[in-house]
């Protein structure tokens, strides 16, 4: 089928040519510029490592970075917890199972700038619902600032992804429907409880797959930025500015160019940290049997 | 025993009635004051005391042009799932079906882009897209997003191709059919269900999209919904109920195609995440 060899180097040629455009170009030109003073409107020069050093003596850079870190954190631990919880819960199959994976999927699924939009209404300090139910349970005039207050901005920014773990959930879900059932009727014939089943059974089961949902978790903490901008765009001060967030400032704010692409190449390798860090943890690519 | 059973079953109704209250809740209170008065908002009564007004969504396209943003939102993410879906499915047939030199050079230089977060590329697809003449044009994004989607999607349709039975082809061939005639009439009636898992995904990521709509695009003519929110968030602030519908109006979309096509994006998301 050598004939082919054409018609295989023209099916590949569309995807490689896209990949380049969006990724190759992007990856050669982050890198490349991240050893310059490139900013709008001024000829380049060659600084070497200057951007790397600068940006470590910027505070709100490393703030970005501690916050960042510490979503990082909380993504892993407890926003895998409440998903792994979720699908022991679902994989009871009961009646509400469908239902259940429905709305829990829906902050999800729906575009983050929404999301962002309807947190913003719902703990708006006039009218918002969080407020009015504090009014309504006895506090008069309670009005806090939820996003903006300093001290309570950062864990309302959290609070917009933390709990919505249905994607963790579904990708337990699947796996737990490769299981052989035998093997959970061995345990309830040797007298172990629902509980102990999960504890001793299933869990050690889905070590891989909690273990790539951690990997997707902790590095979707590198994208947010939709919801932070909508809701407090770093703020109040630097308060829950990230990593992307800083970016976009430096880059389109202050058209700093070459400073916004270093700070991209320590993004790219914070994720590769975590990922690399998450497979050991977990022990994964290390086959069990 | 009994008592633990009980106390068991109240945990389980506690948490999944929090979880399930926080993921809909905010949805469900913002689509119910979406129909009130401003007054009505602000004094937080409930129930419709005025009956349900409609006043809002109106306001909401006036004081946007969200028709425009409906529309471009529409051509973007249609143009993006299908330029996503055809490249790719070529692409992975070549990859799955055949060996060639380097093939699994370039299977590890692809699988390189789900290491690379989005706002890493910001300038630099920012300078890319400006420099092509694509930029504040909906072709640019398309392109863009038909990129953001090339590792799901090549994932899903390979790991599809490889279930099928190479039989399939080799009779097609030995009737004389050619490559291309093999691969539209014989591999993709069949590759439907990958079809659809990838297009369900990559539909609601150029749906959704935010950050790059925001940065690649100036001016109303190519805004995209989600962008209606942020630059409006200012001229809705006077105006709640406006605000509400407008939100309700980006967020529908994207409700509606979960539930019509729910097992799709829960096979999708299963698959597309076991590349490890």
């Amino acid at each position: 089928m050598s004939h082919n060899k054409k018609w295989i180097v023209l099916f590949l040629l569309p995807a490689i040519i896209l990949f380049s455009f969006v990724y190759a170009i992007s990856l050669i030109v982050l890198i490349g510029t991240s050893f310059t003073d490139w900013s709008i409107g001024s000829s380049i020069h060659f600084v070497g490592i200057k951007n790397y050093i600068d940006l470590l003596r910027t505070p709100d850079f490393i703030k970005s970075i501690l916050n960042t870190l510490i979503w990082i954190v909380l993504q892993s631990t407890i926003h895998i917890g409440i998903g792994v919880i979720f699908a022991l819960i679902l994989a009871r199959k009961k009646w509400y199972f469908k239902m259940a994976r429905t709305a829990f999927m829906i902050p999800n699924i729906i575009s983050s700038a929404a999301l962002g939009m309807l947190f913003l209404c719902v703990f708006n300090p006039q009218f918002g619902a969080v407020n009015n139910l504090i009014r309504l349970f006895g506090v008069k005039n309670f009005s806090h600032n939820w996003f903006m207050d300093p001290r309570t901005s950062f864990i309302t920014v959290t609070l917009t992804w933390l709990p919505f773990a249905a994607v963790v959930a579904i990708l337990i879900l699947a796996e737990m429907a490769s299981v052989d059932e035998g093997i959970y009727e061995a345990a309830k014939v040797d007298g172990a409880s629902e509980f102990q089943t999960n504890i001793y059974v299933t869990l050690p089961m889905m070590k891989n797959i909690i273990g790539t949902a951690t990997v997707l978790a902790a590095t979707s903490m590198l994208q947010k930025l939709d919801i932070i901008m909508i809701t407090t765009s770093g703020g109040p001060g630097n308060r829950t500015l990230n990593m992307p967030m800083f970016i976009y400032k430096t880059a389109l704010s202050q058209n700093n160019f070459s400073l916004a692409n270093t700070a991209g190449v320590y993004l790219i390798a914070l994720g590769l940290i975590s990922v690399v860090l998450i497979n050991k943890i977990y022990g994964m690519g290390k086959s069990d049997v | 025993m009994k008592y633990l059973k009980y106390m068991n079953q109240l945990l389980i109704f506690i948490f999944l009635t929090l979880i399930i209250g926080i993921s809909i809740g905010p949805f469900l209170w913002v689509f119910f004051s979406s129909f009130k008065g401003n007054s009505e908002i602000l004094s937080s009564v409930s129930g419709f005391p005025n009956g349900l007004k409609l006043k809002n969504y109106i306001t909401a396209f006036q004081m946007a042009p969200l028709a425009r943003f409906y529309i471009n939102s529409i051509i973007v993410a249609i143009g993006g799932t299908l330029l996503n879906l055809v490249l790719l499915s070529m692409a992975a047939y070549a990859m799955a079906r055949f060996d060639f030199k380097g093939k699994n050079s370039l299977k590890l230089l692809l699988s390189m882009a789900l290491l690379v977060p989005g706002a890493a590329l910001l300038q630099p697809l920012y300078i890319t897209v400006k420099t092509t003449g694509l930029y504040d044009s909906l072709f640019g994004l398309v392109i863009v997003y038909a990129g953001f989607g090339l590792p799901t999607t090549l994932y899903i349709m390979m790991s599809y191709f490889l279930t099928l039975p190479k039989e399939l082809e080799e009779s097609a061939y030995l009737d004389g059919a050619s490559f291309v005639n093999t691969f539209v009439k014989i591999i993709l009636p069949v590759a439907k269900p990958a079809f659809s898992t990838a297009g369900v995904l990559q539909f609601l990521l150029c749906w959704n999209e935010f950050q790059f709509a925001l940065t690649l695009t100036t001016g109303n003519n190519n805004r995209t919904l989600p962008l209606a929110l942020y630059y409006f968030k200012s001229s809705f602030a006077s105006d709640y109920g406006a605000m509400f519908a407008a939100t309700v109006l980006v967020t529908i979309p994207s409700i509606i195609v979960y539930i019509a096509l729910q097992e799709h994006v829960v096979s999708g998301l299963a698959a597309g995440s076991v590349k490890g």
